[in-house]
């Protein structure tokens, strides 16, 4: 890309940030886009559901009190049928909706948030601080995630708060990166320098200037680091890891797994909740891909 | 000649890296709590005597800083330490594993790289057509299914209803082998719904980065040029196109070596497929200590070295990367 | 659009084609398989930790060994004394001096024939270094020596009350009998080799333990030419595999799966009665150090707790109804030596408020937990994350114990976890937690003997120190008289009953499962049909041609 590509880029994107460019309009891209549609409708469906899903059908958690309880299949009683401990299993759905989606913004939230002040602060700065601060960042890059989250999440304990930490902690480094080397190629343009010159603080630069033309780049990170934090989630709770006391997704998958609901053929166990999975992060790589399209001017040009 | 410097460069941070997640790996596995003697104490009852012993043996009560320089001294000969489950050293253990995990893996990556760019190719060059968004929308969906739901979908489609092909292990109990032939039919039968389940969900990633690596590319002025001065598509697609997208797909690598890790640790769990990623599961239950710093590490080390490779390709093809 | 990518279109085709064939040549593979029908093939979910028997502590690696080696005397199929290696045996007078007349021509697996060395050398061995789970049973073993090549004689300083002929594995002396204590800890056994009518094949870690018949043994020949062990990494995959007649017969299920497997075809799930329980524990340890709740050393509140608990509900939830409630530590499966209490602290809500009301725990502000001096009855419970019958009993008991007015706080770890918290002697800090024991042998002198005040720190995992009941575990531990044994260890489960540091909650059935179709003779014995103390089912059945 050239200089002037890169400036239109910055203007582009500096505007959409400050407000020139209306929201609606980019909102409205993406509801013209098929996908980005797709993606915008299920999301708001599941956050709806999740919200809304459990006050409506509450869910509870004691046992049933029957042995003929469990394992019932779909019928006008339980919607979806009850699972090992005799619950109905549409309710607990909704609850595990809930849970998933926390654990996964959340922990996103504080994976985007660290990984973007790493990425800007070590981008922008030369010398020591930066670069320690740089291997620090690739030395996490490097860990492979799984045995990672599970070796934590194994030391520090099996509750909520240790599961959104251990994943929020092991993300930051891919949003760092990607922020850091755009940084390192937008503190070199012409403008900065001119910006320098007036006197401006590095604050200023860093956080009024460059962030902004970073920011499309976080957005479409953010969007497949929350899909990769609820498969996180759930991957972790699958294998037995997760906080057993609620109910997510995940840990109906790996209790349907251990009492044998596929060998049960419980269809009705197993199915709920892997869709419920399939469909939020699925909403989340649309609403990504859509957005890609649209901040990149050229891949619109078709 | 900066290349070279910057190889050499390359390749000290590695081995930087590399002696950090060893010292990470030590102290990360030595704070975790729970005694694993105490277990084999109550299971076994072992006399007191045995398990003064055993602590000696696995110098269990010695300062931690002992602890670490026996580590690094017997890693430096080789020695992974002994298994405290199996009580036979770890290198044994991690041999026949190892290989089951590298037939696994490296026949996976090789249909999935195949399909993901072949069709990510496709995809590209017929962007906004019918195909390509019936391959984008398939290829996300399949991004987004949880590994390890994948594997339990196909054991009950094609395991247990339709019985194809085995859902567990390796090998056939009981079965006769009439020549090698056979064994190695047996072993690839158990080989396909792994290897299946992988594939489904890591192509996605292969195929979305070619396609929007590509997409990037065929949409510049530079291959428009190329198009209006009448250069062959297929010319333009191979020597102009592919070259350039090269190197988001050759950073891609890396992060998919995490992915493909973390991948077999599922597959391998719901198959019942022994190879490393089981052993570092069951190994987390036991507390196995060596087991476990063994396994990490080798994990982290091909990630690394997926990293460095990645890192080395990328310097070759980009010219515009003077120093980093 | 590009034209010439059609040609990469077509390439793509030809690759799906190719591996569509690939996997259709594998799949006809599959009709071709020959399965030798004299292979009977085992599915477990756990495999051996080591081949060993002086350092595993494993199920699984007993059963192996217990095919590979023998002891003096063994089990037989209703759980009767056997010979083995042993062909009689006779007591002294005094009950003190115990003679075995070995069996002649036995030879090993390795050619080398069998004499009384081997018993000497393997007694002593054990004895000598302390090594190993038989060591708990020679507290009393002065002497063994062996006057000539087919008579041992085991000298004891009190009378036996379990004779661990029954339990210790006879090792080759030519192998063994030199070895120093740091050398048998790091023995890993590969090639073992005993006078059992299976010799050792190979074990493919991960994958399959194989055993072969000994032609050579001295006694009937055994059954299955070759016994295969099959690991599975989940019980509901092994119950598929059973089903698919990938395997022969399961060693155990929980009981969601084995309900899976009633009513299939060419299929017999079986329920047998246990020998072991599972439990809640109570820390009582009396140390200042303990960080366990004071609350729990009141009597009163344990014995609350136990009312609290609802069993009958506990085994038809948790363990879909295969068990039976608990009450003493003696599981039913040891059925004569059981104590059961003429009352039984258990589902009576009214009794546990009643209890704790004239203890002095009263819920003053009102909140449905009771304090005392302000300080409320909230206590801790660790469970095992991966046992899931025990999480979902303590789920059901922590709804239960409120209705007292206790609140329960759960968490689970896995087993290392907590055992490392349990087992702190120097500041144990919990409360409660959910554990199960299993007794090796069918005599109650291994489970009586957990809470005796010299195992804290090994077994005694809740710190019960009861002079009372360790004097009375010395008196049962030597008392040879079947009926007068009885009284005493009947005395010592009433007096651990009522001290309720262990909250007995059930004895779970051993639920295992058999294909009808390839192999006949199974007996059912009480314990399990195989991964029990007896190995006879192995070694009689026979394949159906």
């Amino acid at each position: 890309m050239n200089e002037k590509n890169i400036n239109e880029k910055n203007n582009t994107s500096t505007s959409l940030i400050l407000g020139r460019f209306k929201n609606e309009t980019w909102v409205q891209q993406m509801w013209a886009d098929p996908l980005g549609k797709a993606g915008i409708i299920i999301l708001v469906a599941v956050i709806l559901i999740s919200i809304i899903g459990p006050i409506v059908f509450p869910f509870d958690s004691k046992a049933g009190d029957s042995v003929e309880g469990v394992f019932r299949p779909p019928s006008s009683v339980h919607w979806l049928g009850t699972d090992d401990m005799g619950r109905d299993i549409f309710r607990a759905t909704l609850t595990g909706a809930q849970v998933s989606l926390f654990v996964g913004l959340t922990a996103s939230a504080i994976s985007i948030i660290v990984g973007a002040i790493v990425g800007l602060l070590s981008g922008y700065y030369f010398g020591f601080g930066s670069n320690l601060s740089m291997r620090v960042t690739d030395f996490f890059f490097v860990l492979p995630v799984l045995p990672l989250i599970i070796v934590l999440a194994s030391i520090f304990g099996q509750n909520i708060y240790i599961t959104i930490l251990v994943i929020g902690l092991t993300s930051w480094p891919s949003t760092a990166r990607i922020v850091r080397s755009q940084v390192l190629s937008i503190r070199e343009y012409k403008f900065i320098e001119r910006i320098k010159s007036l006197g401006a603080t590095d604050f200023r630069i860093i956080f009024a200037h460059i962030l902004p033309n970073v920011m499309p780049l976080i957005y479409s990170n953010t969007v497949l680091v929350i899909a990769g934090a609820i498969l996180a989630e759930a991957t972790l709770a699958f294998l037995g890891l997760g906080d057993p006391v609620r109910v997510s997704w995940g840990t109906m998958l790996h209790y349907a797994f251990v009492s044998g609901a596929a060998g049960r053929q419980a269809w009705w166990y197993l199915l709920p909740p892997g869709i419920g999975i399939v469909l939020v992060v699925l909403s989340f790589t649309l609403t990504g891909h859509t957005l890609d399209k649209i901040l990149n001017p050229r891949l619109r040009d078709y | 000649m900066f290349k070279v410097r910057y190889v050499i460069k390359k390749i000290g941070f590695l081995f930087i890296t590399l002696f950090s997640v060893l010292t990470f790996n030590f102290f990360l596995f030595r704070i975790l709590p729970g005694d694993p003697l105490r277990l084999i104490a109550r299971a076994g009852n072992l006399s007191s005597d045995s398990i003064a012993r055993l602590n000696e043996l696995f110098g269990l009560n010695q300062p931690k800083w002992m602890q670490y320089l026996i580590y690094l001294k017997n890693l430096a000969t080789g020695q992974f330490g002994t298994s405290i489950t199996f009580r036979r050293p770890v290198i044994e253990i991690l041999q026949e594993r190892l290989l089951n995990t590298a037939i696994l893996l490296t026949l996976a990556t090789i249909i999935v790289v195949a399909i993901g760019v072949g069709a990510g190719a496709i995809a590209a060059t017929r962007r906004g057509s019918r195909l390509d968004n019936v391959f984008v929308v398939t290829s996300m969906v399949c991004w987004s299914l949880p590994t390890f739901w994948a594997g339990l979908i196909l054991i009950i489609l094609l395991g247990v209803s339709l019985s194809f092909f085995p859902i567990a292990g390796i090998s056939t109990p009981g079965m006769i082998y009439f020549s090698s032939w056979d064994r190695i039919m047996d072993f690839a039968r158990h080989l396909v719904l792994p290897t299946i389940t992988l594939i489904i969900v890591d192509m996605a990633q292969f195929f979305m980065i070619t396609r929007s690596a590509l997409v990037d590319v065929l949409t510049t002025d530079y291959i428009h040029t190329a198009k209006a001065k009448g250069l062959s598509k297929n010319r333009i697609l191979w020597k102009h196109a592919f070259p350039n997208a090269l190197l988001p797909i050759v950073t891609a690598t890396a992060v998919y070596v995490s992915l493909l890790i973390g991948g077999a640790i599922q597959v391998e769990t719901v198959f019942s497929f022994p190879g490393m990623g089981k052993l570092m599961y069951d190994a987390v239950l036991r507390r196995d200590y060596p087991i476990l710093e063994a396994s990490f590490f080798i994990f982290a080390v091909f990630t690394i070295l997926a990293n460095f490779i990645s890192d080395v390709i990328y310097m070759i093809i980009d010219p515009r990367v003077k120093n980093v | 659009m590009f034209s010439n990518s059609k040609l990469l279109f077509d390439k793509l085709l030809v690759l799906c084609l190719i591996f569509t064939i690939v996997i259709c040549g594998c799949s006809q593979g599959a009709q071709s398989q020959t399965i030798d029908k004299e292979t009977l093939r085992i599915g477990w979910t756990s495999e051996p930790d080591t081949l060993n028997p002086l350092t595993t502590i494993s199920t699984e690696a007993l059963q192996v060994l217990g095919l590979v080696y023998e002891p003096l005397l063994a089990y037989g199929t209703n759980l009767e004394t056997i010979y083995k290696l042993a062909e009689s045996y006779t007591y002294s007078d005094d009950g003190l001096v115990v003679t075995y007349k070995l069996r002649s021509g036995v030879k090993w697996h390795d050619g080398e024939p069998f004499t009384s060395e081997d018993v000497v050398s393997t007694y002593n061995l054990i004895k000598d270094t302390g090594i190993g789970q038989y060591y708990q049973y020679m507290e009393f073993l002065e002497d063994v020596s062996g006057p000539d090549d087919l008579t041992v004689v085991m000298t004891f300083s009190e009378p036996q009350a379990f004779n661990m002929a029954q339990a210790v594995l006879i090792l080759p002396k030519h192998i063994w009998g030199e070895m120093t204590a740091e050398e048998i800890e790091m023995f890993s056994n590969d090639a073992p080799i005993g006078t059992g009518a299976f010799t050792f094949s190979e074990w493919r870690q991960g994958s399959t333990v194989t055993l072969k018949r000994f032609d050579d043994y001295y006694g009937e020949p055994a059954g299955p030419g070759q016994i295969i062990f099959v690991l599975y990494g989940n019980e509901d995959v092994m119950a598929q595999a059973l089903k698919g007649n990938e395997i022969d017969i399961i060693t155990e299920v929980s009981p969601l799966v084995w309900e899976g497997l009633q009513n299939t075809e060419n299929i017999k799930a079986v329920s047998l009665p246990s020998f072991s329980f599972h439990h809640i524990g109570i820390n009582v340890c009396g140390d200042e150090t303990s960080l366990g709740n004071p609350f729990l050393k009141d009597k009163a509140v344990r014995q609350a707790l136990s009312y609290a608990l609802d069993r009958e509900q506990l085994v038809n939830i948790a363990l879909a109804g295969h068990g039976s409630p608990g009450a003493s530590i003696i599981p039913a499966g040891m059925m004569e030596w059981q104590y059961i209490p003429d009352e039984q602290m258990d589902a009576d809500l009214d009794k546990a408020n009643e209890l704790l009301d004239e203890a002095g725990y009263m819920d003053t502000n009102e909140d449905g937990i009771r304090e005392k001096n302000g300080v409320p009855l909230v206590f801790r419970i660790m469970a095992i994350e991966s046992t899931t019958v025990d999480v979902r009993a303590v789920q059901l008991f922590r709804d239960s114990a409120k209705k007292a007015g206790i609140k329960l706080e759960l968490s689970t770890v896995d087993e290392n976890t907590l055992a490392g918290v349990v087992y702190n002697v120097d500041a144990p800090d919990w409360d409660l937690f959910v554990w199960g024991w299993d007794s090796d042998y069918p005599d109650p002198g291994y489970l009586l003997g957990v809470p005796l005040t010299s195992q804290i720190g090994n077994n005694n995992d809740v710190f019960y120190s009861n002079p009372e009941y360790d004097a009375l575990y010395s008196q049962q531990s030597t008392e040879v008289d079947r009926a007068k044994r009885k009284i005493v260890t009947d005395e010592m489960q009433k007096i651990f009953y009522e001290d309720a540091p262990y909250l007995v909650m059930w004895y779970q059935d051993k639920l295992q499962a058999y294909r009808t179709d390839t192999w006949t003779g199974w007996e059912e014995t009480p314990g399990g049909i195989i991964y029990n103390v007896t190995y006879e089912n192995y070694k009689n059945v026979q394949p159906i041609q």
